[in-house]
Order: structure tokens, then C-alpha cells, then sequence
């Protein structure tokens, strides 16, 4: 009886349904949901790690208006953001359309250029960056190559350490480019035929066929990325961790300090709030714009 | 719209991972012990070291291993740094490994909490034999009524010095220098060679040194116990430092890990515009810095520069064991901690290289095996620190750290000019007494 009525209910259509998201389900509810539940508990308690938490309301939260710190690293984290990820995307644009010709040899060019995005936010690589930058390190060595004989502490200056990281992300191009190379390929060619037989330039096809078409793409690029770019965290903590003067300091080296450096964990967890309330706005905003300049007809 | 919210979702989702972050870290970090069914016992030891302590601490635990079969170890082992983050997260997810290397300065926070098992019942029924240790050692892992870790070895701050330059140049070091005394020496290295002078960088300690001198606690329970005109001197070392060219520029610390034995300039940077001539450590780092030097460069061992170095030396627990709250096993844990406190084999392995046995059989029978640099930090601390030390100050509080992080900010901001000493010793004064009562 009981047997039978179990496997009524796996008989139904929506137990299938239900069974196979199960995985994706638990790994929501487990790894995503109540961890968030327990950083919001958090964020409103004092708490140092050490002992149990207790709660303090908003404390937290208005905290931070007093903390100048706190600035610096929203300050460095736009910065950041708003300088690296256009001119990823503007880079990866670039290479995308150079690597559009299919020869036989375009395989492995696609495949090196997306090799930085697979590694690229590895620590190895991290540690290699800072090797490079380092007094003695690659770019000195190659600038004394052309006769420029320096030994500039580029991770030691406050005006050129964010720039190491900025060139780090760019460098990191590849995902971006690979998903612009497939909806260029996307493009009729038609379009472009027509065009020429109009007389149009190739910049003016470029920036009258290829670019409005590709506005979608641009779009989800630059959404995805602008996330990625705000929650940056291994570049900083261990090239320059957050050097000199906290002007590399992005927001969440800044978090995982305050949460397990000085065992203000409450604290840090609020600031974790803080900042999916900032790249909430941040992508709502992009949102908002999307229907002035983004061309969804397709094609 | 279909599309446009799919992709929010998918944005959001990426969002959570940030906020996840904080509250689900710890599972990377220790485990707690596990047993299997026929009776095998892991255990995680965990310590922050360097090349040469992991490799002679692995030793150590492999021996034990062989001597009680089905034990097991896993060791885990960080820069200082990265292992008080990886401890706290771990003691968060109650997953603390089984025995922890702890130190003078974290030990109050974590006994406080509760986060150390009470060794007094393992001392009393003879599982950890302290017969021959003395009482003072023993009683430095108190905290309260109970002893939370067992000390491995006595140390002593202690300045390294690259020998075979001043040598060289016939600049010769004495002990227990004066500040003013090792100024003149920084600008004559300067001067003669062009090597710099790396004034504890990144050092929590050096400003308690230095405050010493002059009777002040940096680090009291609820303030900072230090009067602005000492912290004025302090900053203005550097000040000047920049300023007369001898001490080395801050830049060269955004490419190295900090607090790296194998990466402090005295060793690793040859350069001398990036090289520094000494390396403020301690005695337990000698024999790491020695084999971390380049070939040729003789290393020699003296104390810290201070006003007055009598009254600001001391010695100090090198670092402890604990077993933490989280073992399921802390039986088995004290067993290892007599061994390593008490078997004669283990220490012919790890040879003083925390510091010198606290069994004083146990390092009366070691000494013959002892290489060339423990004897020296043998002497060093018998002859130059021991009579001419006060004792260390208590140990700092939890919102401690928050200040080592402000004082870190504060000697940058001054070696790049941004602020002066005096605004310096006013500012270390405004924040970090707020972080000390908060």
C-alpha cells in the first residue's frame, strides 16, 4: 500500500521536474541561501569570530559613515571598475574582430588569447604580476631594452600600483572576446554586401552595421563584467594587498580585513550587504539605460 | 523581458556568492579529528613557520607516526599572517584543528573563548610529563586558573645583520645598541656601501620595543598607554630616515610577503638600493635566515635598537601548543604534546629551531646535535639578552590587531611624505584609541 503510494507520487510529471533541479536546488538553498541568511544575521550583530555573536541592530551599518576607510575602498573599487572593465571589453572588441577571419592557424590564435581569462584570476598568475612590476622585474628590464633605464617601483607608487591591477583585468580579455566573436559571426553578410555595393567605407560598416547589432552582446558583457569587476579580490590581496596607502585597496580586501584580520566579522559581513546593494544599483542603473542605446530587434 | 530577468537573477546570484563569502569561508581550513573504524586517529597540526621549521616539524610528526601506529597527521602549515585568518575562520566553523601552534599574543583571545582545552588535568595525571620544566615556563601559558598551551622554547627579539659588509667596510656592531648609536651606524652603511635600512616594517612589536624605553605599554587592555611625544620620536625615525636616504623605500615592501623570512631584503633583494643591512627578527628566525641567505653573506645576531635597550628587551615564549576545544581526540593531542615536549628523539629533529627545549634534560641532551647557529642563539640569549632585559608586557588584546593595521598605514604615510611624524603620533592616537576601548 505504502509502497504503491510513493510510487504514484515518482510517477507524476512534476516529481521528475523536481528530482533532477534537486542537485541544483540544495547546492542554492546550502551554499547560497542560508550562508546569505546567516551574513545578514551577522551583519547586524557584534561579532569577532572567537565568541558567539550578539545582536546589535543596525550598529553596523551606520558604522561606516564614520569610517573613512570605507570610502577609500568604495573609491578604488569604482575606479576600478569604471576604468577596467570598458577597456576590457574595448580590447577584447579589438581582438575579437582581428581573429574574425577563419584561416587555418585562428584556432590556436583563439584559443592563446583566451588562455589569460582561465588563469587570470589564479594566484599563480597574481604572484607572476607581481614579479613583473617588481624593481628589478620584467617591464624595468625590457624598458632599459629601449633605452628607457628605470628602476620605478611601479607597485610602490601610489599613481601607478591601481594601473598594474587595471592592466591585469584588460590583459584578462578572453571570455569577453569569445562571446563577441560568436555574434559577430552571427552578423549577415548580407548586410555587409549591401553595403558595399552602397559605397560605405569600412568604418562606417563598422559602426553602422557591426555595432548596433552587436549592442546585446555589448550589454551582457558589460553587465557581467562590471559584477565581476566590483567583487575583485585575489588581484589586490595578493599583488599589492592594498598598497601603498590603501590605494589598491578594493572593497572586498577591505571586508575580508575587517572580517578575519581585526575579527570584526559583523562588521564585515555588513559590508557585504553594503555591496550587493551597490552592484544591485550599479546593474539596474546599466538596466535603465539599456533601452536608450541598446537594438534588440535582432537580426 | 523574460530574458532581462533571468539575467538579474543570474547577476544576483553572482552577488550572493560575495555575501556567502563571509559566513561560509571556514571549509577550506582545519578539520577536526577523524577516527575510522579499526581505531586510527587523525590528527591536524597546524603552525606558521618557514622553510626550514615545516620540513623538521614534518619530521617530527612522521617519527610519531612510526612510533604509535594508526596515527596519522595532517599538517597544515601558513605564512603568520594568513594562519591567524585561517584559525579564526576555522575556530568559526568549529573545525579548529586538533593541536595549534599558538602565540603569546593571540593566546588570551582564544583561552578567553573558550577555544582551548585545559591542559592542567593532562599535566596532573602524568599524560605531559613537566617534571623537568620549570614552573615560570609553564605558568607563561596561563590564562585564568587553567594552562592552555604548554610553551615550546624561549626566544628573544633579535636583530641579523649582513656581517660580511660591514666587515668589509669596517663597520663593527655591539650589543645592546642605543638608538642613537645604531642611527649613526644606518647613515655610515649609507654612506659607505649605499645599503639601507629596513626599521621593522610591518613589525606590531618594534613600537612596543621602542615604547618600553620609555615605560609605555602601546598595547593596554582598554587604551593605548603611550604618550604623544614617544610616538612622535617613533615616527620621526622614519621621517628622518626618508629624509637622509638611509631607510629603505616602503615601495620595496608592495612586492614581497610580508613577514617572510625568505623574502625580507636583508636576503632577498640584492640590489643595495633595495637590500637593507639588518633585519629585526627573532632568535628563532636565525637559522631560517642563515639558510635563506645568499651564498657568501655572512649573517651575524645582535639585539634591537632601542633608548634604552635594558629596559625594553625581554624574553619571551617563543610560541606554544594548544590542543583546541574542537578535537575529538585530545587525548591523543596531549600524548603528542609530551612527546614533543619530552622525547629526546623529537627534539633531535626539530633541534631548538622554535626555540630551546623547556625540558632541561631534554636540552641538555640535544646540545651536542645542535648546529653551529642554535649554540650561538644558545649564548646570545644566556649572555647578552638575559642580563640585560625587563620583563614583556602583558599580552595585547583582541582589538589589538586593528592597531597593528593603523600603525602599518601611519609609518607608510609618513615614508611617503604624506603626513609628518608629529600628525602621525596624533593621528595613532585619535583612531587607535577608539579601536582599543571598541
Amino acid at each position: 500500500m505504502k509502497n504503491n503510494s510513493i510510487r504514484k507520487t515518482l510517477e507524476k510529471e512534476s516529481a521528475a521536474g523536481i528530482v533532477c533541479t534537486l542537485p541544483f536546488t540544495l547546492g542554492i538553498l546550502l551554499f547560497i541561501l542560508v550562508p546569505m541568511g546567516i551574513s545578514l544575521y551577522y551583519s547586524l550583530c557584534d561579532y569577532n569570530i572567537l565568541s558567539p555573536p550578539t545582536f546589535v541592530g543596525l550598529d553596523n551599518y551606520v558604522e561606516m559613515f564614520s569610517d573613512e576607510t570605507f570610502f577609500k575602498a568604495i573609491g578604488v573599487t569604482f575606479f576600478y571598475a569604471l576604468i577596467s572593465v570598458p577597456l576590457r571589453l574595448v580590447f577584447a572588441l579589438i581582438v575579437a574582430m582581428l581573429l574574425l577571419r577563419t584561416t587555418r592557424i585562428t584556432g590556436f590564435y583563439r584559443a592563446a588569447y583566451y588562455l589569460p581569462s582561465i588563469i587570470g584570476g589564479s594566484v599563480a598568475v597574481s604572484i607572476l604580476w607581481r614579479r613583473m612590476f617588481a624593481v628589478d622585474g620584467v617591464v624595468n628590464n625590457l624598458l632599459g631594452l629601449i633605452g628607457i633605464d628605470t628602476r620605478f617601483a611601479w607597485l610602490g607608487d601610489t599613481r601607478t600600483a591601481i594601473w598594474t591591477l587595471i592592466l591585469l583585468a584588460v590583459w584578462q580579455f578572453g571570455s569577453s572576446m569569445l562571446i563577441f566573436l560568436s555574434s559577430l559571426k552571427q552578423i549577415p553578410t548580407t548586410l555587409y554586401e549591401a553595403a558595399r555595393v552602397d559605397g560605405a567605407s569600412r568604418p562606417y560598416q563598422f559602426f553602422h552595421i557591426t555595432l548596433p547589432l552587436l549592442t546585446p552582446t555589448i550589454f551582457f558583457n558589460l553587465v557581467m563584467q562590471m559584477i565581476q569587476g566590483f567583487l575583485a579580490f585575489t588581484q589586490s590581496y595578493i599583488i599589492t594587498q592594498g598598497k601603498p596607502m590603501n590605494s589598491t585597496l578594493f572593497y572586498t580586501v577591505y571586508m575580508y580585513k575587517q572580517s578575519f584580520e581585526f575579527k570584526h566579522t559583523g562588521y564585515g559581513a555588513a559590508l557585504a550587504w553594503v555591496m550587493l546593494v551597490i552592484v544591485g544599483i550599479i546593474t539596474w542603473i546599466l538596466f535603465a539605460t539599456k533601452r536608450f542605446w541598446v537594438y534588440e530587434d535582432g537580426v | 523581458m523574460k530574458k532581462q530577468i533571468s539575467l538579474v537573477l543570474a547577476g544576483m546570484m553572482a552577488m550572493g556568492m560575495l555575501s556567502a563569502c563571509d559566513g561560509n569561508s571556514g571549509g577550506t581550513s582545519g578539520e577536526a579529528t577523524t577516527e575510522t573504524s579499526d581505531g586510527a586517529v587523525s590528527l591536524t597540526f597546524s603552525w606558521w613557520g618557514n622553510q626550514v621549521r615545516n620540513e623538521r616539524t614534518q619530521a617530527a610528526l612522521d617519527l610519531y607516526s612510526e612510533q604509535n601506529p594508526g596515527v596519522t597527521f595532517d599538517a597544515q602549515f601558513a605564512e603568520y599572517n594568513d594562519y591567524w585568518n585561517k584559525l579564526a575562520t576555522a575556530s568559526a566553523g568549529n573545525a579548529l584543528p586538533d593541536i595549534v601552534q599558538m602565540d603569546y599574543s593571540y593566546l588570551e583571545q582564544y583561552a578567553s573563548n573558550g577555544l582551548l582545552v585545559d591542559l592542567t588535568p593532562y599535566i596532573e595525571n602524568g599524560t605531559i610529563k613537566t617534571d623537568n620544566v620549570d614552573q615560570t615556563i609553564l605558568d607563561s601559558g596561563k590564562s585564568g586558573d587553567g594552562i592552555y598551551a604548554l610553551c615550546n622554547g624561549i626566544n628573544a627579539p633579535a636583530m641579523f645583520y649582513n656581517k660580511t659588509l660591514l666587515d668589509e667596510n669596517g663597520i663593527t656592531i655591539k650589543d645592546n645598541m642605543t638608538m642613537d648609536e645604531f642611527l649613526d651606524v644606518c647613515r655610515e652603511v649609507y654612506e659607505k656601501t649605499g645599503y639601507k635600512t629596513n626599521l621593522a616594517y610591518g613589525s606590531d612589536a618594534y613600537i612596543d620595543y621602542y615604547c618600553r624605553a620609555y615605560d609605555e605599554i602601546v598595547y593596554e587592555s582598554d587604551s593605548l598607554g603611550v604618550s604623544e611625544s614617544t610616538l612622535d620620536a617613533f615616527y620621526s625615525l622614519y621621517e628622518d630616515g626618508i629624509k637622509e636616504g638611509w631607510l629603505i623605500d616602503p615601495s620595496v615592501f608592495a612586492e614581497v610577503t610580508i613577514g617572510s623570512v625568505e623574502q625580507d631584503p636583508l636576503v632577498y633583494n640584492s640590489s643595495p638600493d633595495t637590500a637593507s643591512w639588518c633585519f629585526l627578527a627573532y632568535t628563532n628566525q636565525y637559522a631560517a635566515t642563515k639558510s635563506a641567505a645568499p651564498e657568501g653573506m655572512e649573517i651575524g645576531i645582535t639585539t634591537w635598537p632601542s633608548p634604552d635597550p635594558t629596559k625594553s628587551d625581554y624574553l619571551k615564549p617563543s610560541q606554544f601548543f594548544a590542543i583546541s576545544s574542537d578535537s575529538a581526540n585530545p587525548d591523543e593531542a596531549a600524548k603528542v604534546l609530551d612527546f614533543i615536549t619530552n622525547s629526546v628523539e623529537c627534539n633531535n629533529i626539530l633541534l631548538a629551531e622554535r626555540g630551546v627545549p623547556i625540558n632541561s634534560s631534554v636540552s641538555d641532551a640535544i646540545s651536542e646535535n645542535l648546529t653551529e647557529e642554535d649554540r650561538e642563539v644558545i649564548t646570545f640569549i644566556d649572555e647578552v639578552v638575559t642580563p640585560n632585559c625587563s620583563t614583556i608586557s602583558p599580552p595585547a588584546p583582541t582589538a589589538a590587531s586593528e592597531v597593528y593595521n593603523l600603525n602599518d598605514l601611519l609609518i607608510e604615510q609618513v615614508c611617503y611624505g604624506q603626513i609628518t611624524a608629529a600628525d602621525a603620533a596624533k593621528q595613532m592616537l585619535e583612531e587607535g584609541n577608539p579601536m582599543m576601548a571598541g
